[in-house]
């Protein structure tokens, strides 16, 4: 604590300060050697684990905090919604609470009026506007926060992960906002592992791991590299502790029966790869496709006839005899369960990144249909004219 | 567009950058500390019943203790020209006056903590906010003292005109300490327990209570609230204009640590924000 101040006294010694930063003992870089550009109209993902830095760097481009070497050049007002709830006074009324916040941000009463009916409008929160916040839910919260953030028209935007508690209305209702906000020139910089909120909103993105940008290119495939990771790193973590889980899932792959690649209506075999330290019977297995924004579950498999899962290394599988999904990314996601009890004794893909799967689509007027009207699966029917 | 540069270097480094930061923070402050003193004056008691009586409840009990303490001849010491309840009423609202700015930048900081630690807002606002509340108490406060003074008959003096000197000085010294208390306070938690301690002793070799012995009155003068509350006290109830020794030198001292203290927080600002 003792550099607290030490710091501080060295903000009143302007030359002791233009010495070069290091680390002192106990100390680390929370974000280093991380260089981008971001013009208007753009909008950045940034992506990473806990504790990759995303929240310092966020910090950094608000003014929050200093750094220590380097610089940042920002051209424009910055509004942040880095928490939604802070700035909120519990015992005021949502419709108090506006002016709060707006004042916070810097902008006065006057200022904020001729705004109020838009803001009003996108909250959709209706009655409950004059109701003190302490009763309102955390989607209610980020309604209004969002709300008031986005109609004082910053030049640019800090996003960090918030649209998670709202409902899906609001985050679609957010997401074309953020795209209007993008049109009329404004940037945005976005904290999310959402992939839905990543590809609609981000052209680029960068991956953080430990302070550092490890990786930069368009939003998703930021977001697919930080999957790969989380994979690996799981892979690693069920290797390393494979004396001490009791049951793990290590791996998910598909594979065509017929074809070098999965197209839509293909056969198509799941491999489940589970590491078990001691047999276990009476089990079931399960598996759910989900849309790439991970919003929606298409379709899945249950296997409820009792299984029995031996001790080691071993695969459960299944054919899939006519996948039905159009082409288009999905994440799948799967479960080892007790039968009787129904309880999950193995996860993947719920609390961790999910395994995508990928279906290839061909140049036909069908395929460009359903690619149109966004269309997830087919169905088999007979045409009787 | 206004371009923002953000790098390791001191803001004192360029003086001409930094007055420009300030005089714009300044109005951004004045605005949105207008709206938090209004927001602080509405939540202050929204959920009490008694609400605005606990401006004044705290303060009459400890005067009416007081009073009664020195009635019982448990104190012993010269006895004050004027009634010896308006003497004490007026010591303890004075002495709130400052112990509540003096508390006020910490308290306030520390409850918007985490609002600082994500919102890039001006601190000052919050502590122009606190003041406006500390002011519009102690208004509050002043007025009762009128009702008191006009029941116990005691005269109009000119030398009231100079009581908003002594209570600025007062309120400024409050403020100037306040400013180094919430920079300590919140980067090691010791502060805030030490400082509710160092009040108690404080009030206690601070006459506010009590007429300055003779015997101890150049140590007591050392204690720089003891010239701004005696000479304020004087202006108001005795109409005595000569203030008390050390008046002016602690007015200076006033004015300097508002200006100094300010300066220290607002240079630590960006590596409080990095420990919170």
């Amino acid at each position: 604590m003792w550099y607290a101040l030490r710091d501080i006294l060295a903000e009143a010694w302007p030359r002791y300060r233009a010495r070069t930063a290091r680390l002192r003992p106990h100390e680390f870089w929370g974000v280093q050697d991380i260089s981008f550009e971001l013009r208007r109209g753009e909008a950045l993902a940034i992506v990473g684990a806990n504790g990759a830095g995303k929240s310092t760097l966020l910090k950094l481009l608000n003014g929050l905090i200093k750094p220590d070497g380097g610089s940042i050049h920002i051209r424009g007002q910055v509004g942040a919604l880095i928490e939604l709830g802070v700035g909120l006074d519990p015992v005021l009324s949502g419709r108090e609470n506006v002016f709060i916040r707006a004042a916070l941000l810097g902008f006065s009463r006057e200022q904020v009026l001729p705004l109020f009916a838009q803001i009003e409008e996108f909250a959709g929160l209706g009655s409950a506007l004059d109701m003190p916040i302490q009763f309102y839910s955390s989607g209610m919260v980020a309604r209004l926060a969002y709300a008031v953030a986005v109609h004082l028209r910053p030049d640019i935007l800090l996003v960090d992960e918030v649209l998670a508690v709202g409902d899906m209305d609001f985050q679609r209702k957010c997401i074309n906002h953020m795209l209007a906000y993008l049109a009329s020139g404004g940037s945005v910089v976005l904290v999310s592992h959402n992939p839905y909120h990543v590809q609609a909103v981000c052209q680029q993105g960068v991956l953080l791991e430990r302070g550092r940008l490890t990786f930069a290119g368009t939003g998703l495939e930021t977001l697919d590299k930080y999957y790969d990771q989380q994979q690996q790193l799981l892979a690693a973590r069920n290797a390393q502790a494979g004396g001490s889980v009791p049951l793990v899932i290590e791996e998910l792959t598909f594979e065509s029966l017929t074809t070098s690649t999965i197209v839509t209506d293909d056969t198509v075999q799941m491999h489940l790869t589970y590491r078990a330290q001691a047999p276990q019977a009476n089990i079931g297995w399960a598996f759910y496709i989900w849309t790439n924004d991970g919003l929606t579950c298409v379709t899945g498999g249950v296997n409820l006839a009792p299984s029995h899962l031996a001790p080691g290394r071993h695969q459960l599988s299944c054919t899939v005899e006519r996948l039905p999904l159009t082409a288009g990314q999905y994440l799948v996601k799967a479960a080892i369960f007790e039968l009787q009890s129904q309880q999950p004794l193995a996860l993947l893909g719920w609390e961790d990144a999910p395994v995508p799967l990928v279906v290839q689509g061909e140049l036909t007027l069908e395929k460009s249909f359903q690619s149109m009207i966004q269309q997830l699966v087919t169905l088999p029917i007979s045409w009787h004219n | 567009m206004r371009e923002i540069i953000y790098n390791s270097s001191s803001p004192l480094a360029d003086l001409r950058a930094f007055g420009q930061t300030v005089g714009h923070d300044i109005r951004a402050v004045l605005r949105v500390g207008r709206q938090l003193f209004v927001r602080n004056l509405r939540v202050q008691y929204r959920q009490s019943v008694l609400g605005y009586l606990w401006l004044l409840a705290p303060p009459l009990f400890l005067a009416l203790t007081w009073t009664l303490l020195s009635k019982a001849n448990l104190l012993q010491g010269r006895q004050p020209t004027v009634p010896l309840p308006l003497f004490v009423l007026t010591g303890i609202f004075l002495w709130q006056g400052f112990v509540e700015m003096l508390n006020s930048p910490l308290q306030q900081l520390t409850a918007v903590r985490a609002t600082l630690a994500k919102v890039r807002v001006p601190h000052e606002a919050f502590v122009v906010a606190a003041v406006g509340v500390v002011v519009f108490n102690l208004l509050v406060r002043l007025l009762v003292l009128g009702g008191v003074m006009w029941w116990y008959d005691v005269g109009w003096h000119v030398t009231l005109l100079w009581v908003p000197v002594g209570l600025a000085a007062l309120l400024g010294l409050g403020l100037g300490l306040g400013w180094v208390i919430a920079l300590f306070g919140l980067l090691y938690s010791d502060v805030a327990n030490a400082l509710t301690l160092l009040i108690n002793m404080w009030f206690l070799i601070t006459p506010v209570v009590y007429v300055v012995p003779s015997r101890y009155a150049s140590v007591l003068s050392l204690n720089p609230v003891t010239p701004l509350l005696t000479t304020t006290r004087n202006w108001l109830l005795t109409g005595v204009a000569h203030p008390t020794p050390g008046f002016w030198p602690v007015v200076g001292l006033a004015g300097a640590s508002v200006a100094l203290g300010w300066l220290a927080y607002r240079l630590a600002q960006p590596h409080l924000i990095a420990r919170f």
